[in-house]
């Protein structure tokens, strides 16, 4: 078996690049594929904790949380493209750095 | 089957579409209105059954109806905290649904509106009720997705959007931080439900991980409780929504995050308390300064709320740091207060902007000749915030800094004393300027609110009055409160 360490290590990167999408894309739609990165760092150590808790039994708790936990992603996602849309419509872009109207 | 109040909020949150179908001629339009203060006015007399229940049991447990018992299962857990809470998203609810039917009634998409208005309020009940870390992060998915919504309701305008987009991409961030601060704790105990985390980490010696977790936990719920770096979201979010919305979300959303952070680390972080206490400290200072300091340059009036909001989280968070019965006893009080003080305050700034269609304080110079009642009220709101002793800012806001001295963190205490009288400057430039100053072309031709609007205002600028002159019942209320959350025995007991 592999070990735990690898999987999390795996999980903790996504974790990173997700950050790193967040602040440094400037496209919108980029934005919200970062969040979706940062959800499923989440899943994946959640499904590594699930399976290494006993040897040879899968503990269903994680599962069960990874499951609903993937529809609020898509809600999430879902929300944040209808915004873009509206903002595309707007602005006729989808470039951030052409929403700084606002400050602070 | 989650408790009576939060599934009469959920039942209502679901057939408010029925009724705006009935209701989609523009003179029915206030029957939307009207049903979802009767929802709300529901919940709360079955907040108050839940209330007594609570107070003679101590603790509510409800677990569901699968074989799967805590702490396996999902389960609800309810104290006098989480009631006390529950109370306080009702009655502000209320009030901005009131509010809402004269201040929507020119706006399209109502039925979405109200329902989205019910659903943030159940999910905010729900975070408040919550048993173990799953239910808490379903309802506060529950009570983010609807608040993303909300804050781009009017998706006309280009201020919306923007807010929208960067709240919504914060704050997701900090759902899925939360989510994987979730995952660790599940990873080291096996379990997610409060009373059983609780129990197997305690006592447990920091390590590595648990460090990681603590870090996670507090940027997660800090992003909702915006606390200073995190707190960007804040003004632009509270100002492209519409008031009644910036009331709810000031009042009471934003405290939802300092609720469940300090549920969190009091329950599960024990072993680690005086160093997320020092860490909650010192983020609270920078809280403070960060509201207060931009506040102070601020041209629009509705920013300018947000951001004396931010340095009102930074006492609460302050008084929550303590950890101690006074500090949490105050902090719950002021968030009871802020939740009024700031609902009269964004409620009379949309009457302002209702009327005179901006909101730009040097436009409004003066508008006391025009709008008196609004302006007196808002004065009353002012006066409240700034801590004048005769009204109910005064006591909180005193009580926690009476508590740092008690807990002998005097320094943070001056600083918070500081940050009191900075905040009096830029309130006294608002007051001088909307009661001294000639008025100008648009104040002259604002008319008064119509009596929709003003008597919510009128009921809570006489809460801020009846709780500054007869404090004793709302202080027992949250020490009630602030000792349920202290007393991790009966809440783990009653559990396992």
């Amino acid at each position: 078996m592999i070990p735990l360490v690898y999987y999390l290590a795996g999980a903790i990167a996504l974790y990173i690049i997700g950050m790193y999408c967040l602040a440094s894309k400037r496209n919108m739609i980029r934005l919200v594929i970062g969040i979706e990165i940062l959800m499923n760092a989440a899943h994946l150590t959640f499904i590594v904790f699930s399976a290494y808790r006993t040897v040879g039994y899968i503990d269903p708790l994680g599962h069960a949380i990874v499951i609903m936990s993937i529809v609020f992603a898509g809600c999430v996602t879902a929300v944040a493209l209808t915004i873009v849309t509206y903002a595309y419509r707007h602005y006729g872009t989808l470039d951030v750095r052409k929403l700084r109207r606002l400050k602070g | 089957m989650f408790t009576e109040p939060l599934d009469v909020l959920l039942i209502f949150t679901v057939a408010t579409p029925v009724v705006g179908w009935v209701a989609y001629r523009k003179a029915y339009r206030k029957i939307l209105g009207i049903y979802v203060a009767l929802g709300l006015s529901v919940t709360a007399y079955f907040l108050y059954e839940l209330y007594r229940e609570v107070a003679e049991k101590g603790v509510v447990l409800i677990v569901g109806q699968l074989p799967f018992n805590p702490p396996l299962g999902a389960c609800l857990e309810i104290d006098m905290l989480s009631v006390f809470m529950a109370f306080l998203y009702t009655i502000s609810g209320l009030f901005a649904a009131v509010y809402s039917i004269k201040y929507m009634e020119h706006d399209t998409g109502l039925t979405e509106y109200y329902t989205l208005l019910l659903g943030m309020i159940a999910g905010m009940t729900g975070v408040a009720f919550a048993g173990d870390f799953f239910t808490l992060f379903v309802f506060w998915e529950l009570m983010c997705l609807t608040s993303y919504a909300l804050v781009a309701f009017r998706k006309q305008r280009w201020e919306s959007i923007e807010a929208g987009f960067k709240y919504l991409i914060m704050s997701a961030a900090g759902s899925a931080t939360i989510l994987l601060a979730m995952s660790f704790l599940y990873g080291m105990t096996g379990t997610v439900n409060f009373a059983a985390l609780a129990t197997s980490l305690n006592n447990a010696t920091p390590d590595g991980w648990l460090y990681v977790t603590l870090t996670l936990i507090i940027v997660g719920f800090g992003i909702k409780a915006a606390i200073v770096p995190f707190h960007t979201w804040l003004p632009d979010a509270h100002s492209a929504a519409p008031s009644p919305i910036s009331a709810l979300l000031s009042g009471v959303m934003v405290q939802t995050g300092a609720y469940a952070l300090i549920r969190i680390l009091i329950l599960v972080f024990g072993s680690m308390q005086s160093m997320w206490q020092m860490t909650l400290a010192i983020f609270a200072v920078f809280t403070m300064f960060g509201g207060n300091i931009m506040a102070l340059s601020q041209n629009d009036l509705k920013r300018l709320l947000a951001f004396s909001t931010i340095a009102q989280m930074g006492y609460i968070i302050f008084g929550l740091s303590m950890a101690s019965l006074s500090g949490l006893t105050g902090s719950l009080f002021h968030i009871m207060n802020h939740a009024i003080m700031k609902g009269l305050l964004f409620l009379c700034a949309g009457s302002f902007i209702h009327q005179a269609k901006t909101r730009d304080l040097r436009k409004l110079r003066g508008i006391r000749k025009t709008m008196p009642l609004t302006s007196a009220f808002f004065a009353i709101g002012v006066i409240a915030i700034i801590a004048i002793p005769p009204l109910n800012g005064f006591w909180s806001e005193l009580m926690i800094v009476m508590a740092g001295i008690e807990a002998e963190m005097i320094p943070f205490s001056a600083l918070m004393l500081a940050n009191m009288i900075f905040s009096v400057v830029y309130y006294i430039r608002v007051l001088r300027m909307i009661l001294l100053e000639k008025p100008t072309a648009v104040s002259k031709k604002a008319t008064e609110a119509p009596a929709a609007m003003l008597i919510p205002t009128l009921i809570l600028a006489a809460l801020c009055i009846i709780i500054g002159v007869y404090p004793e019942p709302f202080i027992t209320m949250a020490s009630r409160a602030a000792e349920a959350l202290l007393n991790l025995q009966t809440y783990i007991g009653s559990m396992l």
